[in-house]
C-alpha cells in the first residue's frame, strides 16, 4: 500500500494543478446561453458581451429579408428584438426555436450567427410537439 | 397482442440476467462448480428473451401495429421498408433493445470460452449480468419499448426524419455501439480478475480480442459520425467538440490507451492495476456517454429525445464507479505488478508517454465536456465551451503522440541504446526532414501544419522501412516476404497499419483546419461569382417530389477558368412529418480539396439564392486514413483470430 501512496500524492497534485489550469483558461472560451427572461432589464450584461440568445420566433413579428431581418425572440416570459445580420436560413420562419449569436444593448440583440434548433422530436407549425393523437385522431 | 409477446420477452430476459447475476456470482463462490452447468440457462435466457422483444418490435413495425406507441411515433404505413426495419433501433426506446441484443449475443460468445471450474469466468458472466440487469430493468420501466396507446391511431408519424434523409443514421449508431457495448466484456473480466485477486495477466488473454474488437467499432462509428455530419447534415465540417461527439471520443481515448498498455502487461508484466483502471474508466466512460446524449443534460446540436432514461443512466454510473473503483482500491494490491522499469528509454518508456498524453486528453475532453453541467448546477449559467479550447489543448497532445507513435516500434523493449537509436532513426529523420523541407518550399508556412508533416512522414517512414527490412529477410521473394509479416504478428503490424493510418488522418486535419475557406455568396438566377479561385454559376432553383421527401434545391455550375467542373445542388428535404426542412449540402470530390456548398436560403418569388460555400482541403486524405485506421485494428483482431492456437507466450506479473 505504502507504493501506492508514495504514487498517489504526487499523482493526485499534478492532476489538481492540470484541473486549475484547464479551468482557468476555460473562461475566455465560454459562450453564454441566455433566454429573454435571463436578458430582458438585466443591468450587468455589458453592451460588449457576446452571448447567445434562445427562444421562439415571435409569430408575425417577421420584418426584411435578404441581407437583414428583425424578427422577435420569446421564452413565453419575455420577448427581445433582434437584428439579424446576414440572409436567414430557409428553416427560419415564425413559431420555430432559434440560437442566435450576438450582443444586447438594452433595446436590441445585434445578432450575426443563426442556429435553427434542430431535434428529434417532430414539430407542428406552431412549434409544439407532435403525439400520434394529434395528427391521427383514432376512431 | 404483439405487445404483450414483447413485454413478456423483456421480463424473461431480465429474469435471466438476474440468473446470471446470482449463478455467476454463486459459482465464483464455490471453488469445485461448473459455471458452464450452473450458466447455462440464464445465458441462453437471456438471449432468447432479447431476440423475441427485438423480434416483436419489428413485427410490430412491420405489420403497422399502432396500438404501440414506438410504433405510432416511429413509423407510418407509407414509410419505406428499408427504414421501418431500421426504426426499430432509431429511437431511444428501441435502440436499447438493440443494445440488449448484442450484450446478449457478447454474453453467449463469453460463455463458450469459460472452462469447468473458472471462476474468473463464472465472475465476468456475473457482471455481464448485473449490467444486462440495468439495460433489460430499464425496458421494463423508464424506456418501455412496447408501452401502448389507449386508442389505436389510424396512422402513425414516420420514421425519424433524419434516418430516412440517409440510411448512414441506420448503421452510424449501431456501430458505435457495438464499441460501446464491446467494452463490458474487458470490464467484465478486470472486474473478475480484481474478485479473484488473479495478478497474472490471464484477463487480458482472454480479452484482447475483444478489446481489439471494440476498439474497431467505436473507432468505425466515430469516423463515420463525423463522415455523416459533413456530408449530409452540412454543418461546415466533420468534428466541432459538440458534447455529444465528445462523448463518443472520450472511452475511445481510453480503450486506445488500454490497448497500448496491454501490450506491455504482456510482454513485460508491469501495469497490470494500471490496465484494469483503464478499463474500468472506458466503461464508465461509455455509461456516460449514452447519459450525455441520452438525457439532454448537454446543450447540443444533437438534441435527443429526452426520458426519465438519464437519471436511471446517471444512478447506474454511480454504481459502476463506486462498486468499480471500490473493489480496486480494496483489492488493486492484490493484482498490481511490481515495477519493473529498467529505463525510461525503451518501448516500455514510449507506451508510458502514449498512456500518460492519452490519459491527459482524455482528462481535457472530460473537463470540457462537463464543465459547463457543473457550472449550471451551482451558479445557474448556461455555457458551451468553444472550438478554441480544446483546440489549444489537443493539437500539442496529438503532435506529442505522432512523435511517440514515431518513436515506439523503432524503439526495444527494456533498453535503447543511444547508437542503436541513432541507426534506427536517421532514415526516418531525414525522410521527414526532406518532406517538411519540401512542403515549405511549395509554399506551406502554418507552423503546426509543417510540423504534423514532418511527424506524419516519419512515423510513415519509420514503419514502412521496418516493413522493408523484414519482408527483404523474409522467405521467398520481397512481395511474399511482405504478406508473411502480416500474416505472422497481425497484432503489430495491424497496429502498424493503423498508425498510417493516424498519421493520414493528423496531415489532413492540419491542413483542412487551417486552409479552409468560407465565403456567403448571395445570387440571383443566372449570375456568377468568384469563390476562391473557382467561379460558381447559379443556374437557377429547382423543386421536385420524391416518393417520401420534396426536394428544393438549387442548382450551380462549378467552374475553374473557362473549364466547367460539374453541377453541385445543395438542396433541402422536406419530411412530411416534420415542418423543419432537413438541409443536405453537395459537395464536389476533389483531389487537392472538396468545394462544398450548403444551401442557406432561396427567396420565395425572386429565387434569388443565398449559400454558404466552403473549401476544404485534403479531405480524401482524412477519410482513407480512417478507412485504413479501421482496417489496422480489424486485421490485428481478425489475424489474431486465425493465430489464437499458437502464439501469446503467457507472461504473468509474478514470474
Amino acid at each position: 500500500m505504502r507504493r501506492y501512496r508514495m504514487f498517489l500524492i504526487p499523482a493526485g497534485g499534478l492532476l489538481l494543478i492540470l484541473i486549475g489550469f484547464l479551468v482557468f483558461n476555460i473562461q475566455d472560451d465560454l459562450v453564454y446561453y441566455k433566454v429573454p427572461g435571463e436578458v430582458v432589464g438585466n443591468a450587468s450584461i455589458d453592451a460588449t458581451d457576446r452571448f447567445r440568445l434562445g427562444g421562439q420566433v415571435v409569430p408575425g413579428s417577421i420584418t426584411g429579408g435578404d441581407g437583414a431581418v428583425e424578427f422577435r425572440v420569446t421564452d413565453g416570459v419575455e420577448t427581445v428584438s433582434v437584428v439579424h445580420v446576414g440572409a436567414p436560413q430557409q428553416l427560419f420562419q415564425e413559431g420555430i426555436g432559434v440560437v442566435v449569436e450576438g450582443t444586447w444593448d438594452g433595446s436590441v440583440f445585434n445578432s450575426d450567427s443563426m442556429i435553427i434548433k434542430h431535434d428529434e422530436q417532430y414539430r407542428t407549425e406552431d412549434g409544439g410537439v407532435y403525439t400520434p393523437e394529434q395528427r391521427y385522431p383514432g376512431e | 397482442m404483439i405487445a404483450l409477446v414483447g413485454y413478456t420477452a423483456i421480463l424473461v430476459a431480465l429474469a435471466a440476467a438476474l440468473g446470471m447475476a446470482v449463478q455467476g456470482a454463486r459459482s465464483f463462490l464455490q471453488a469445485e462448480s461448473d459455471p458452464r452447468r450452473m450458466l447455462r440457462w440464464p445465458v441462453w435466457g437471456l438471449l432468447a428473451g432479447a431476440a423475441l422483444a427485438m423480434g416483436a418490435l419489428e413485427v410490430a413495425l412491420l405489420t403497422d401495429d399502432f396500438s404501440i406507441e414506438y410504433v405510432a411515433r416511429n413509423h407510418s404505413r407509407d414509410t419505406p421498408l428499408i427504414f421501418t426495419i431500421a426504426s426499430a433501433w432509431a429511437a431511444l426506446e428501441g435502440s436499447i433493445v438493440l443494445w440488449g441484443l448484442v450484450l446478449a449475443g457478447f454474453a453467449i460468445a463469453v460463455f463458450w470460452s469459460i472452462g469447468d471450474r473458472d471462476r474468473m469466468g463464472a465472475a465476468a458472466l456475473a457482471v455481464i449480468g448485473i449490467v444486462a440487469l440495468f439495460f433489460f430493468g430499464l425496458m421494463a420501466s423508464a424506456a418501455n419499448p412496447f408501452a401502448t396507446l389507449d386508442f389505436v391511431p389510424l396512422d402513425g408519424n414516420g420514421a425519424n426524419p433524419l434516418l430516412q434523409n440517409h440510411i448512414l443514421m441506420a448503421i452510424h449508431p449501431p456501430m458505435l455501439y457495438l464499441g460501446y457495448i464491446g467494452m463490458t466484456v474487458p470490464f467484465a473480466f478486470a472486474i473478475a480478475a480484481l474478485a479473484t485477486g488473479d495478478g497474472s495477466a490471464a484477463w487480458l488473454e482472454r480479452t484482447r480480442r475483444w478489446s481489439l474488437l471494440a476498439w474497431t467499432f467505436l473507432t468505425l462509428g466515430i469516423v463515420l459520425g463525423g463522415w455523416w455530419s459533413y456530408e449530409v447534415l452540412g454543418w461546415g465540417g466533420y468534428w466541432a467538440w459538440d458534447p455529444v461527439e465528445n462523448a463518443s471520443l472520450l472511452p475511445w481515448l481510453t480503450a486506445t490507451a488500454f490497448v497500448h498498455s496491454s501490450i506491455v502487461q504482456r510482454r513485460r508484466g508491469m501495469l497490470q492495476a494500471w490496465n484494469i483502471a483503464l478499463v474500468i474508466a472506458t466503461f464508465a466512460l461509455t455509461i456516460l456517454g449514452t447519459f450525455l446524449t441520452r438525457s439532454g443534460v448537454v446543450a447540443s446540436v444533437h438534441s435527443f429525445t429526452q426520458s426519465a432514461v438519464g437519471p436511471a443512466l446517471l444512478g447506474f454510473l454511480v454504481v459502476v464507479l463506486v462498486g468499480s473503483f471500490g473493489l480496486f482500491a480494496l483489492r488493486a494490491h492484490l493484482v498490481s505488478s511490481p515495477p519493473r522499469l529498467d529505463s525510461l528509454a525503451s518501448r516500455e518508456g514510449v507506451f508510458l508517454l502514449n498512456n500518460l498524453l492519452l490519459a491527459v486528453f482524455a482528462f481535457v475532453v472530460l473537463t470540457g465536456t462537463i464543465y459547463p453541467m457543473i457550472l449550471e448546477a451551482f451558479s445557474g449559467d448556461r455555457v458551451s465551451v468553444g472550438a478554441p479550447w480544446f483546440d489549444r489543448a489537443a493539437i500539442p497532445l496529438s503532435l506529442t503522440l505522432l512523435l511517440a507513435m514515431g518513436l515506439g516500434p523503432l524503439t526495444p523493449y527494456r533498453f535503447a541504446a543511444p547508437d542503436l537509436m541513432w541507426r534506427r532513426l536517421r532514415g526516418p529523420l531525414q525522410a521527414a526532414s526532406i518532406v517538411a523541407a519540401a512542403t515549405v518550399l511549395l509554399g506551406v508556412r502554418p507552423i503546426t501544419v509543417v510540423i504534423t508533416i514532418w511527424l506524419a512522414t516519419f512515423v510513415i517512414s519509420g514503419i514502412t522501412g521496418l516493413a522493408h527490412r523484414r519482408a527483404r529477410s523474409g522467405e521467398g521473394g520481397y512481395l511474399a516476404g511482405l504478406g508473411g509479416i502480416f500474416r505472422k504478428n497481425p497484432g503489430f503490424w495491424g497496429g502498424m497499419v493503423a498508425h498510417v493510418g493516424v498519421s493520414l488522418m493528423a496531415v489532413a486535419i492540419a491542413f483542412s483546419g487551417s486552409f479552409n475557406v468560407r465565403q456567403t455568396i448571395t445570387l440571383d438566377p443566372g449570375e456568377s461569382a468568384p469563390f476562391d479561385g473557382y467561379t460558381l454559376t447559379y443556374e437557377g432553383p429547382t423543386l421536385r417530389q420524391e416518393p417520401n421527401r420534396r426536394v428544393i434545391g438549387a442548382e450551380f455550375t462549378l467552374w475553374r477558368g473557362t473549364s466547367r467542373l460539374g453541377t453541385l445542388e445543395p438542396r433541402l428535404n422536406q419530411y412530411s412529418n416534420q415542418v423543419q426542412a432537413i438541409p443536405t449540402p453537395s459537395v464536389r470530390w476533389g483531389l487537392r480539396e472538396d468545394v462544398y456548398l450548403s444551401l442557406v436560403r432561396i427567396e420565395p418569388g425572386t429565387a434569388r439564392v443565398t449559400i454558404d460555400a466552403f473549401r476544404f482541403p485534403l479531405m480524401w486524405l482524412l477519410w482513407a486514413g480512417a478507412l485504413i485506421l479501421v482496417g489496422g485494428g480489424a486485421w490485428s483482431f481478425v489475424g489474431g483470430r486465425r493465430r489464437r492456437a499458437l502464439d501469446r507466450p503467457m507472461v504473468t506479473a509474478r514470474v
